[in-house]
């Protein structure tokens, strides 16, 4: 028998059933986990030190789950939210610099040697990355992205399209300058 | 999910490469990491079997058990406040009293 997220909720919040809660993070681990890996640029250990934060969070506040989002779109919102809390701490992982860099397409380099999707996903700046990654991997709509993400719906819409733009331009052109930079 | 008109080739290679990442143990450690709330989870259950306690002696001391009238159900029909009040209150202690006993058996489960 299949219980629905709801269910699992109840049971966690009637009851504290580890075991309910247990489901949820089976779930929700690979999305969340995914989405923390790109977000802090392929640091899996990272990644999952702060997904496993998200899912402790998630337990604590669970009662201030009012259900009017999806649960993976709650989810997802604490977990941008321990990623934004780290990357305050560490500057490299804001990487905002890098959209520089990418406004000028290289020209030079080995024709034949191409940014890989995983790597171009780097190279845009966090909020771009984020709107990216939950639209277009995640299929969240843009309204739920702007909820998780706590901006404007026009700012999501676009920071996926500069970012899609973005990725689209370095799927195209060399790589060597980002190996050197 | 987003218009269609966003659905482009961009989209079909960025959903191409969102993957399933096994588990690993993962779930494991976030389940071993929880904060056990025992502590709450015992206090409820003492304070619901002190209230069941205490309302079962108050019942048996208060409640005019000796004297109950004889449960005749033309007399409660006729809504006798001396036959009736009685037995209210005995049927609002028995009910609280399996109230309190079934929210016990199910806080262990």
């Amino acid at each position: 028998m299949s219980f629905t997220d709801a269910d699992l909720i109840a049971r966690v919040l009637s009851r504290e059933d580890h075991n309910a809660f247990g489901e949820l993070v089976r779930r929700y681990q690979s999305p969340v986990r995914a989405f923390l890996a790109r977000m802090t640029r392929g640091d899996s250990h990272l990644a999952d030190d702060l997904a496993q934060e998200t899912f402790l969070k998630a337990w604590q506040k669970l009662r201030t789950f009012r259900g009017t989002a999806k649960f993976s779109t709650w989810l997802f919102g604490i977990a941008f939210n321990e990623f934004r809390g780290v990357a305050r701490k560490r500057k490299e992982l804001a990487l905002d610099d890098v959209e520089n860099l990418l406004e000028e397409p290289a020209t030079t380099g080995n024709p034949q040697l191409r940014l890989d999707l995983t790597e171009a996903l780097k190279l845009l700046n966090s909020n771009e990355r984020a709107a990216v990654v939950l639209c277009c991997q995640n299929g969240l709509s843009h309204e739920e992205a702007a909820q998780v993400l706590s901006c404007p719906l026009g700012t999501v819409k676009t920071n996926v399209l500069r970012g899609k733009e973005k990725l689209k331009r370095r799927l195209a052109s060399p790589c060597e300058n980002y190996e050197s930079a | 999910m987003n218009p269609p008109e966003t659905d482009d080739s961009m989209d079909a290679l960025l959903r191409g490469q969102n993957q399933y990442v096994e588990d690993n143990d993962f779930t494991a450690r976030v389940m071993a990491a929880l904060p056990r709330r025992r502590d709450r989870f015992w206090l409820r259950q003492i304070i619901l079997l002190g209230a069941t306690i205490i309302c079962s002696v108050l019942a048996v001391l208060w409640l005019p058990l000796k004297n109950l009238p004889p449960l005749d159900w033309s007399a409660l029909l006729s809504l006798n406040s001396q036959v009736l009040l009685p037995w209210t209150l005995v049927i609002a202690v028995a009910t609280s009293l399996i109230w309190g006993i079934i929210a016990a058996v199910q806080l262990e489960d």
